[in-house]
């Protein structure tokens, strides 16, 4: 056997013990702890791909014995494909670790349900991730898609599955609920994707992308490839952060606004000086919350939360009211970026509006029925009771719930406290204290919206 | 660019996986005759290529390869401008079926060579995703 051969043998031989080790990782996972669907899709596709990879390779080695001169060819195409299996198995632990234990269950079916009511995204599923890092994040997974598309070329055992997507939440938050809420602004971007790569194109989604190039063209100067394909990334970055926060500010009204401001505060992200700084992945905070405002505005819902006099909202109308033309860009600390883009962005604003609003139609939520369900909500929490309350025979829809629950938690944690501990109006309740009462209205909350997604759940396997 | 490291490896992987498919079936069809895929591998390969002519066709990302910075950087890489024009040009005829097919087969060789340097560039810069530095950015967002 030659030297040549023998290397090859070596390496398909790591790969192999390579995906078995994943399809039995996969395997043993699945059977011993319990996941919301979408991660036994994606197990599935695991072993699957497992399977066939290992088909391949034997295929591979006797490819090699019969054509000789194609050997560093061969070799390319299985270091492709354990490269995938790299990429792949970084999403894998993470999925594991979020069983039901770990993450808001309720809450991230009752996103998969609004999920599919949304144009285009009919059947779609959401895979949760738990992540070490403090940060939110939808994997891309349109990449991950395509690349899944070319192996299926090589590995034609293994298809991934249509329309899943990929969230990551950070491990601290998992059973937590309120900053949870941010997981829509990444289902967002999952929406984006899916729309971006449907065959045939989504028609609003091409208007967008036409409109971004339109705009970019009457500012940019530039014939390299290269840096036009960096302008439109930036861009669109830009757009798709938009896109996601409206998206989410749709589905889940201003509790999403509130969830946001507390993520941004969490990471230590609200400093004056950086709410008009656009970044190459990021608009200014400020431009982000304008939007917030003008939406939640529009839509009556800064009406039907006019008497909330919490801090959360002061911030999003300061930060939303700093002018458009303050706006700055930096690529880093030390490098500003051309203004030029932000205007170019700015032009492109009402199609991203128009768009959201569009494919999110029979998803949003409805600030008639939060006015009509609040009152009843809030009592309930007041008395520290799971809002699951009947009014005429009628429960409340959980949308509702999570706001009502939301304003609660912002201006009335400090008086159900004084209730249940008898402390004194004068009396500064401990940060303990809070923070025990703050897990205990998101355990009554999270109890409430799974309550309200009973009957749908059952009508909806008959 | 603070930008997440997977996003970055999956488009060299996505252009690593886009070359090896063209180059298995050249090889398919020089080793052994077969031409089942070769038409539309041809014509994808073909229209990423061309697609680079007009600036206007990398905000639809209609192309199979080469919207995308990485995709780009790769290929600056390792072709010069004469290769990816010679590319073309191959593939063009190979496309239009005109050559004999000695002929052809010579083509075919010549294109697996250049996709297999792709394809291995594109493996090399997976294991190294060097994200664009903010002076990268800054030059390349410049205007005149």
């Amino acid at each position: 056997m030659s030297d040549e051969i023998d290397a090859l043998l070596h390496d398909a031989a790591a790969l192999h013990r390579f995906v078995d080790f994943l399809d039995l990782y996969c395997r043993q996972n699945s059977t011993s702890q319990v996941y919301v669907d979408s991660a036994g899709l994606f197990f599935r596709y695991i072993q699957e791909l497992a399977k066939g990879v290992k088909a391949k390779l034997e295929k591979d080695v006797q490819r090699a014995t019969r054509f000789p001169n194609r050997l560093l060819n061969i070799r390319s195409e299985i270091l492709t494909i354990k490269n995938y299996l790299r990429l792949l198995h970084t999403l894998v632990k993470p999925v594991a670790d979020a069983h039901t234990l770990n993450i808001p269950a309720p809450l991230i079916d009752l996103a998969t349900h609004q999920l599919g009511q949304v144009d285009g995204m009919d059947g779609a599923k959401v895979v949760i991730l738990l992540t070490p890092e403090l940060m939110y994040f939808q994997r891309p997974h349109t990449d991950i898609k395509n690349i899944a598309r070319l192996v299926e070329g090589f590995v034609p055992e293994a298809s991934f599955p249509s329309k899943l997507g990929f969230v990551e939440l950070p491990y601290s938050q998992g059973p937590s609920f309120f900053t949870n809420l941010a997981l829509y602004h990444e289902i967002g971007h999952f929406v984006y994707e899916e729309l971006s790569s449907s065959s045939p194109p989504h028609q609003g989604i091409s208007h967008l992308r036409s409109s971004i190039g339109t705009s970019l063209r009457q500012v940019t100067t530039t014939t390299s490839p290269q840096a036009f394909a960096v302008q439109v990334g930036i861009l669109e970055s830009w757009t798709q952060e938009i896109f996601c926060d409206l998206f989410a500010l749709r589905l889940l009204g201003p509790a999403f606004s509130f969830s946001l401001l507390e993520i941004l505060s969490l990471l230590g992200l609200l400093r004056d000086r950086d709410y008009i700084v656009f970044s190459p992945t990021h608009p200014a905070s400020a431009c982000r919350l304008s939007e917030h405002l003008d939406l939640l505005t529009k839509e009556g819902w800064m009406a039907a939360i006019s008497d909330v006099g919490a801090s959360a909202k002061n911030l999003l109308e300061h930060i939303s009211g700093r002018p458009a033309s303050q706006y700055e860009m930096y690529f880093d600390d030390q490098h500003p970026g051309p203004r030029w883009l932000v205007d170019a962005f700015i032009a492109v604003l009402p199609i991203i509006r128009e768009l959201v609003k569009d494919i999110t139609g029979s998803a949003a939520a409805h600030v008639g029925r939060f006015t009509q369900w609040r009152g009843p909500i809030q009592a309930a929490l007041a008395e520290g009771i799971v809002p699951s309350v009947k009014v005429d025979g009628a429960v409340p829809d959980p949308i509702s719930i999570i706001n009502a629950s939301f304003c609660f938690y912002l201006t009335s944690i400090p008086s159900l406290i004084r209730t249940f501990e008898g402390l004194q109006p004068q009396q500064v309740p401990s940060l303990e204290s809070r923070s025990g009462w703050t897990n205990r209205l998101e355990m009554w909350t999270m109890k409430a919206i799974e309550d309200a997604q009973l009957p749908s759940l059952y009508s909806m396997k008959g | 660019m603070p930008i997440d490291p997977l996003q970055t490896r999956s488009q060299y992987l996505s252009l690593a996986l886009f070359a090896q498919k063209t180059v298995s079936t050249l090889i398919e069809y020089v080793d052994e005759n077969r031409t089942d895929s070769m038409a539309a591998i041809v014509q994808d390969a073909l229209g990423s290529l061309k697609g680079l002519e007009d600036l206007s066709s990398l905000t639809q990302k209609r192309a199979v390869a080469f919207t995308s910075y990485e995709h780009l950087r790769t290929l600056e890489q390792v072709w010069s401008v004469e290769e990816r024009s010679q590319a073309i040009s191959m593939l063009d005829q190979l496309a239009s079926g005109d050559l004999e097919s000695d002929d052809k087969k010579n083509q075919a060789g010549r294109l697996i060579d250049l996709f297999g340097r792709l394809q291995n560039q594109a493996l090399w810069n997976f294991e190294q995703p060097k994200p664009v530095s903010a002076q990268v950015l800054q030059q390349l967002c410049q205007t005149k």
